[in-house]
This record gives structure tokens, C-alpha cells and sequence, in this order.
């Protein structure tokens, strides 16, 4: 059994920023996640920081919150933030009268704006559609969430905090009517796992209902799904939003060597069930093409969809609700945190832990604000500029990642888990999206002893499925190509099996 | 400067091959136009005719009737293949098999996959499971894991050999090479293999591999077959490097590496096309043309998200449906419905639904070919080239 002070259920930012500040502020802790790390609503984002603008006009509350956390985070995590920029463009048939209400929206919040002519916009970002009638520049950036998540978990492990991911807590354990503490299964093992604590904090997201549930609560959340599509490399290094009121399809953010467009949004009713639609990825694409022309002709390598946990308000569409935060205080010793956003995960951590540090009757203040996040400069094998340092031994051609980091990091963590390689190496997260390197990621483990034969056949078969899924709605185009390339490789080369 | 030939043929994959080895074979003037080496180089090397069944030519009359190979009939296609080995012997690596006969070839992933003429290199490929199976691997070799292979088979063991480098190209390289041939042979006899056959992956050499592997297996004194590997795999490069050495041997004038720029009609009729070349235009002249671009993969067709279209002569594509209906859901589910796409054509292999009257088209553009659902790839290629070369030269 595990004894510690408190207990965070669910490894997406929101989590990972209050096991960081727990251990910032010396409270013992255990986060337990049911499968890797940003694996809900905080990998399957945009990857935007936002400066606000895209809320100023409808949600002026979450726009504060947003540049504020915005101007904290570039500052506190340089390697997992790139200060892209942002533009809104003004297309024409755009409304004016909105420009205006975002220029002053902008003003009072304190969001520091520019008005680009057409020409001057075109200089920075020269694929902008050249009908355009002007753009705002904003403080836009993007952000990695899957490194942004690491580096909060390398403050809480450095102080003791213990982290255990493919654990799904199967049980919330109440006595004399309070939450004591929580069971949770290993996945490779099956093995249940009792972990005891003070306080037990739901932070799962789209996931939050089910966990209360375990309470016997419940948690007032409405879920939305948005989609997004991944280009196989970058038409834009700044963000580029649409100005005018939200609608689907109308950011694009550069991320790594790719752009992610999106988004959708749709009610959804249960978070493990979503997929992408076609109609969706022509909104997408329709829209992405209108504020960058070379979308229509880029090669598309990816769609995946996130489900957003919105705070509920009956009889509102999923664009017109708050993108604030909530926390709920079940009186059990059981605390949910709903809502918010990527961009705002650290200061919805922050009032998380503020609002529990009367159980301990401690009074420490928040320090994540100030302390840059731990690890940034020794987080080997992810970022580009230690992937060039050894060009030799390479199986994934497409980002460079080595044999040897492959081993490495499979030995460092022990896993199973092709997904957890590719996360902490950007193995297949490029062009060929896995389609070569995966076989060779997963040889390699065999021989390892990490696998048997067998298990990576069926992770082979599933990640192929997995990327199959993730490619058919998109596929026209040199998408379509690609995809006949690989399944002439994997179903006529190699002659792969379906499932018996 | 314009040259003018009998036949002018665009794309330079199986197909567009094989109907400019017919066509020279009848003494015609051949011109062959490939913008890049093609998608058959990434192929096992293999030549899969029809999967289903022991005898792969009598499955071709229960296809359905508007497949290609119903077009070419039997007879046809057995000719067809004739002269596939009669041209890819000339290199010095012939095919066997037997056309009424569908054998194994084991995969790199331990899979046992249908095929019919394999290169001789594969030619002890089709072995009883219960026989021992020893699998020499590459120390790193980053395509070729034989843990794949030994764990389905309970009568296997296998060996490593450092060659010093770790892809697929560099080791079918060295073996090139005569010190490095005899210090793999002399590894090989000092190794202790039980009774059985031996495997590698396919990386005995490039253009000699025939030597190559007739040396190692005379050396060892075993018999040996090759594993053909994920692209860029070996006897894919070798045979469409065969061919393409034996159709430059007899006279077939190759203009490679450059796309269609534009193309000359008068009337009906076909006239010209130009090349897309560095630094000058190359005007080719034809009496007639051949049409053998391949599917979406090859670049002859091209999707947009609602519609398909042929990209050289703008020729109507048929289009199975609307974009919800062109996959399956399931990836290993066989013969997505967009596999049916392409160009449908008369018996004569020429475009139904348009006025040109000097044009054959053949290979995987076709309509209903379905390559990856029969598993007829290399087969189907070689038929319909053949095929649209006989009755193109008919049109001149």
C-alpha cells in the first residue's frame, strides 16, 4: 500500500501542474494515470498558447486569464514554448465592426496588439491568402503539451512524488463516509494497486463524471468534441487565427515540423468513443485553405480528435461556452477541477492546491509562477538539436531519432508502449507517420527482450489500425498516395494478417 | 530536335515495360517516358499473379467480368509471362516457377505470402514448416528483425554476421564486393546449422545478384533463400533494373526522369508530348501512345477530396462512390473500394467515353484491377502491358 498526503487522478496538464506544485510547495503526492501522460483533451489540442484574442470579444475572463498565463509560461518554459506570434486575418466579407470590438476587447484586457497592413502581413507569413484586409498581430505562441507535462512531472519526481502511469484507478475508497484513498490496476499486469491519502483530486478531464461517479458524485460537465488535421510540414511559422467571431476551422498553429488545423465542435457523450468525421476535415481544410491557399495542396498526415470538458450551462452550444475553470469541493475529501484550458493549466493547478491547504493547515504560496520548470536543458533524445548531434544508427528518418535513443529510453522507462517511445522521442511523429520506423522501433524492443514476438505483432497490428483510423477521413490527394505506399508495404510485403 | 516513333510510351513501371519489350519485339520504334524510378522498386521482386487457389490461371475466369485480365484471356497472359523470363533471364538473375502453380515466399515478418515467378534467389523459399529453418540476420540492420520470423516456426535458430553498415542497400553493396563475398562464406561454413534450409534477408548484392547468390549457396553448400525486405528493397531494384537494362539492349529509347509538361493533339488524334527537362524542352512524337501511370500511388491518378481525375491526358476516371465509400474501416480488411478506380477501356485496351483513337492504356490505371484485393500486381502489369502492346501495334 501507498501512503502520501494526496492523491491526483489524471496525467493531462491540469494534473501533472498540480503534482508540480504540490512538490513545490512539499506536500507528498501520487498521480495516477491510466494510460501516458497528456493522453486526453491536453495532447489532442491545437498546441496554441493563446494570447486571448481568440476569447476577448465573447469571454473577456478567460482572455485575462490567457495572456496572463501566456506572459508566466514563455517565461518559466522556453524549451516547451516557441513565441511563434500569432496574426488574426480579416478575409474579405469579414465583418468590421468585430475587428473593432477586438481591437478594444484587446485594449482593456492589456493583450499588446498590432494592425498589419496586407503587405506587411504578407512579409511575415508570405502563404497568407494575398485578398486579405489587414491582420492583428498578437503574442500567439505555440506550446508542446506531451513535453510540457514531462517537465511539470520532473519537479514532483525530483521531491518524491510518485507517478504512476497505465494505472486506472478502478476504485475510490470511502470510510465513515469520506474518500480514503483509491485502487487502481496496472495495465500490463493487471495488478491493484491501494493507494492511500488526505485529499483526492479529480483532474481527468472529459473523464471527470465517470471518476466521481466512483464516489457515488457527479460533476457538472458538457462534452465537446473538436477535430483537428496535421499537414506533413509547416505553411506558416506564426498562428494564424481568423478575425471574426469563433467558428470551426479558423486557427492554424505551426508545431515542430508540422501545422495543426482545427477545430470542430460537437456534443459528444462519452470521451472513449470519438472519431473524426470526412465532413469535419472538409470544414477544416475548406476553412484552413481560405486563410492559407497552399493547405488545399499540402499533404495531410494526420486527423485526430480531443474531447474538451466544458463547464455545463444548459441550452448553450459548445463555442459559446466559458472556457473558465471550476473546482468542486465533493465534502468528502474528493475535489474535482473542471473546465479551463491548455493555456491556463498552471493557474488552475494553482488554485487547486490553494483551495486544499487548509486540510494540511498550511499556508505556502504558489512558487510555479516563478521557477523556471525543472529539466528543461536535460530532457535527452526529444528535442531536434540533441537528435543532430548523432546522425548514425537512425530508424526514424523523418526525425532522427537513433536505435540507441530508442534503447535508452525503452530501458529507462521499461515500457510497453510504442506510443510512450514516440512521445518521449518523436519517433513516427513525422511525414511517414510511423509507417517505417514502427516495425523497427518494435524489432528493436523484441530484441531488447522488452516485447516477445507475439506482443508486437498485435501493438503492429493495433498501431496500424490506430494510424489507418487517424488518416481516413483525409484521404484524397498525396495523403491517398502515401497510404497506398503503406498498405502495399505492410499487407502486400510483408503479407500482415488480419486479427484471428 | 523531334523524334518520331511508332509507339510512345508513358510511365516506366512493370506495364509501360513490358508493352515496350512487346513492342520492340515486333520491330517497332519505341519510346518510353518515366518521370522517376517507379513504385515497382519497392516491390519483393516477386510476381504475384492471383492468390486465390493452387492454380493461379484458373482463377482468372471467376474474376469478375470487367477485370483487366479478362480482357487479355488466358493464352494471353501465359505469353505474357514467356516473355517476361525470356527478357529478365538476359541479366543474369532468371525467374522460376510455374505459372499453373502458386507458391509461398516467406515474408519479413514471418508471413508466408502467395506469389507465383519468383527471382532464383527465392527459389528455396517455399519450405515445409516442420523443416528446420536457420535465419542469418545483420548485426543493426535496421530492416530486418528475426525475431519476427524464429518465433513462428518452433524448428528455427538463427545467427548474426556484422557487415559493418546497416542498410538494406549498403550490405547488398559490399557483397558486391569479392573479400567481403569470401569472408561471409568463410563465416558461414564455420557456423554449426542443423539440417535445413538457410534464409537472409534479401541483400546478396544488387545488379549481380545472381553470381552472388550462386557463389554463397555453392560456397555453403546449403540451400539458400532470401527474405525480400521493407523498401528500398533489393530484388525490387533488381528486376525493374533488369528490364530496364534489357530494353535499352534492344533499342527502346528511355527518357527518364521527366514528366509530361504538355501534350499535342490534332483532331482525335494524339500528336506529341513534351518533357519536362532542365534547361530545354524535349518534343517526343508518336503514332500512337500507351498509358501505363499507374494508380494513385505511381501518381496516374489523383484524388481531390470529391473527385478523381487521370493526370496525364485528363481521360475520364471512373470513381467508385463518394469519399465515405473508398475505404473500409478495418486497414487489414482486403479491397477498399477505391482500388476500383481508374480508366475503363475496350477490348482493344483503349479509354471508353473518349474521341481519342491513338491511345492504349494499361497496368494499374486500369478500372477494377484491384491489385491489392486479388493480389495480382506484377501478374496484371505484365498481361495488360503485353496485351496493349499488341493491339496499340495494330493501331499503326
Amino acid at each position: 500500500m501507498i501512503r502520501t498526503d494526496v492523491i491526483i487522478i489524471g496525467g493531462g496538464s491540469t494534473g501533472c501542474g498540480i503534482a508540480r506544485d504540490l512538490a513545490l510547495r512539499g506536500i507528498p503526492h501520487c498521480l495516477i494515470e491510466k494510460g501516458d501522460f497528456a493522453a486526453g483533451a491536453t495532447g489532442a489540442c491545437h498546441g496554441l498558447l493563446h494570447s486571448g484574442g481568440r476569447y476577448v470579444v465573447n469571454d473577456p475572463e478567460a482572455a485575462a486569464e490567457c495572456i496572463a498565463e501566456n506572459m508566466i509560461l514563455r517565461r518559466i518554459g522556453r524549451k516547451c514554448v516557441e513565441q511563434t506570434g500569432g496574426l488574426f486575418v480579416r478575409l474579405p466579407g469579414d465583418s468590421k465592426r468585430f475587428r473593432d470590438l477586438f481591437l478594444k476587447g484587446c485594449e482593456e484586457i492589456g493583450i499588446v496588439t498590432e494592425e498589419l497592413s496586407p503587405s506587411r502581413a504578407l512579409d511575415l507569413v508570405p502563404k497568407l491568402n494575398p485578398s486579405l484586409e489587414e491582420a492583428i498581430r498578437v503574442p500567439d505562441c505555440s506550446i508542446d503539451p506531451f513535453r510540457l507535462c514531462m517537465l511539470n512531472i520532473i519537479s514532483s519526481q525530483k521531491r518524491g512524488g510518485q507517478i504512476l502511469t497505465h494505472h486506472r484507478v478502478i476504485e475510490i475508497i470511502r470510510e465513515h463516509g469520506r474518500c480514503v484513498g483509491v485502487k487502481a490496476r496496472e495495465e500490463a499486469t493487471s495488478e491493484v494497486k491501494e493507494i492511500r491519502g488526505k485529499v483526492i483530486i479529480n483532474a481527468t478531464g472529459a473523464w471527470g463524471d465517470q471518476v466521481a461517479h466512483l464516489a457515488g458524485g457527479s460533476v457538472p460537465i458538457t462534452l465537446s468534441k473538436g477535430s483537428l488535421v496535421v499537414t506533413n510540414h509547416r505553411i506558416t511559422n506564426m498562428v494564424i487565427n481568423r478575425l471574426r467571431p469563433s467558428a470551426d476551422g479558423d486557427i492554424v498553429v505551426p508545431n515542430e515540423a508540422v501545422c495543426l488545423a482545427g477545430t470542430t465542435s460537437i456534443a459528444v457523450t462519452d470521451p472513449d468513443r470519438i472519431g473524426v468525421d470526412p465532413a469535419e476535415v472538409d470544414i477544416i481544410a475548406t476553412q484552413a485553405q481560405e486563410m492559407l491557399p497552399d493547405f488545399g495542396t499540402t499533404r495531410l498526415i494526420r486527423t485526430y480528435a480531443g474531447v474538451r470538458p466544458l463547464l455545463k450551462a444548459d441550452g448553450e452550444d459548445g463555442r459559446a461556452i466559458s472556457r473558465g475553470f471550476r473546482i468542486i469541493d465533493h465534502q468528502d475529501g474528493l475535489f474535482s477541477i473542471l473546465g479551463g484550458k491548455l493555456t491556463t493549466y498552471r493557474l488552475m493547478a494553482e488554485k487547486m492546491t490553494d483551495s486544499i491547504m487548509g486540510v494540511f493547515g498550511l499556508k505556502t504560496k504558489c512558487k510555479t509562477a516563478e521557477h523556471p520548470l525543472e529539466g528543461q536543458e536535460e530532457l535527452r533524445g526529444y528535442p531536434l538539436s540533441s537528435r543532430l548531434k548523432s546522425l548514425e544508427g537512425i530508424v526514424c528518418e523523418c526525425e532522427l531519432v537513433t536505435a540507441d535513443v530508442v534503447e535508452r529510453v525503452a530501458g529507462q522507462i521499461g515500457t510497453r508502449h510504442i506510443g510512450d517511445i514516440q512521445h518521449r522521442t518523436r519517433l513516427g511523429m513525422g511525414p511517414c507517420q510511423g509507417g517505417f520506423c514502427t516495425y523497427r522501433a518494435l524489432g528493436i524492443m523484441q530484441e531488447m527482450g522488452k516485447m516477445t514476438p507475439d506482443e508486437s505483432m498485435r501493438v503492429l497490428r493495433e498501431f496500424l489500425q490506430r494510424r489507418f483510423k487517424g488518416i481516413k477521413p483525409a484521404l484524397w490527394g498525396d495523403q491517398l498516395r502515401e497510404e497506398q505506399l503503406i498498405e502495399y508495404i505492410y499487407l502486400g510485403i510483408l503479407n500482415m494478417e488480419q486479427e484471428q | 530536335m523531334n523524334a518520331i516513333y511508332d509507339v510512345v510510351i508513358i510511365g516506366g513501371g512493370m506495364s509501360g515495360l513490358m508493352a515496350a519489350a512487346a513492342l520492340v519485339q515486333k520491330g517497332r520504334k519505341v519510346a518510353l517516358i518515366s518521370k522517376g524510378d517507379p513504385v515497382c522498386c519497392f516491390s519483393t521482386g516477386c510476381i504475384d499473379l492471383l492468390a486465390d487457389g493452387d492454380d493461379p490461371l484458373q482463377g482468372i475466369g471467376s474474376l469478375p467480368d470487367n477485370h483487366p485480365y479478362r480482357l487479355v484471356g488466358e493464352d494471353a497472359v501465359v505469353r505474357s509471362l514467356e516473355l517476361f523470363r525470356e527478357i529478365i533471364s538476359e541479366g543474369g538473375l532468371p525467374y522460376v516457377g510455374d505459372v499453373h502453380v502458386n507458391r509461398g515466399v516467406l515474408t519479413s515478418l514471418g508471413r508466408c505470402k502467395t506469389t507465383c515467378l519468383v527471382p532464383e534467389t527465392m527459389k528455396f523459399s517455399d519450405f515445409d514448416s516442420d523443416e528446420y529453418i536457420h535465419v542469418i540476420s545483420f548485426y543493426k540492420m535496421k530492416d530486418f528483425y528475426p525475431q519476427y520470423i524464429t518465433s513462428r516456426y518452433t524448428n528455427a535458430g538463427h545467427s548474426v554476421f556484422d557487415p559493418g553498415v546497416i542498410t538494406t542497400a549498403g550490405i547488398a553493396e559490399k557483397f558486391e564486393n569479392k573479400p567481403f563475398l569470401e569472408s561471409f562464406i568463410s563465416w558461414m561454413k564455420g557456423l554449426d546449422i542443423p539440417e535445413g534450409r538457410i534464409a537472409l534477408p534479401a541483400v546478396l548484392g544488387r545488379s549481380r545478384a545472381g553470381d552472388v547468390y550462386r557463389e554463397v549457396s555453392a560456397g555453403c553448400g546449403r540451400k539458400i533463400f532470401e527474405i525480400p525486405t521493407l523498401p528500398p528493397s533489393m530484388p525490387g531494384l533488381r528486376l525493374f533494373g533488369g528490364l530496364k537494362k534489357a530494353l535499352l539492349r534492344r533499342g527502346v529509347n528511355l527518357y527518364w526522369g521527366k514528366g509530361i509538361y504538355s501534350v499535342e493533339k490534332l483532331g482525335n488524334r494524339i500528336e506529341a508530348v513534351t518533357l519536362d527537362s532542365a534547361g530545354r524542352t524535349t518534343r517526343v512524337e508518336g503514332r500512337a501512345f500507351i498509358l501505363a501511370t499507374g494508380s494513385f500511388v505511381s501518381g496516374g491518378l489523383q484524388a481531390s477530396m470529391d473527385s478523381v481525375t487521370e493526370t496525364v491526358f485528363d481521360l475520364p476516371a471512373y470513381l467508385p462512390g463518394g469519399r465515405e465509400s473508398w475505404f473500409n474501416d478495418d486497414f487489414f480488411a482486403p479491397g477498399h473500394e477505391i482500388e476500383k478506380a481508374g480508366i475503363r477501356v475496350d477490348a482493344s485496351f483503349r479509354p471508353v467515353d473518349t474521341e481519342i483513337e491513338n491511345l492504349c492504356v494499361c497496368g494499374s490505371i486500369l478500372a477494377f484491377s484491384e491489385v491489392m484485393k486479388y493480389r495480382c500486381g506484377h501478374g496484371m502489369a505484365i498481361a495488360t502491358g503485353v496485351a496493349a502492346a499488341e493491339a496499340c501495334g495494330r493501331l499503326v
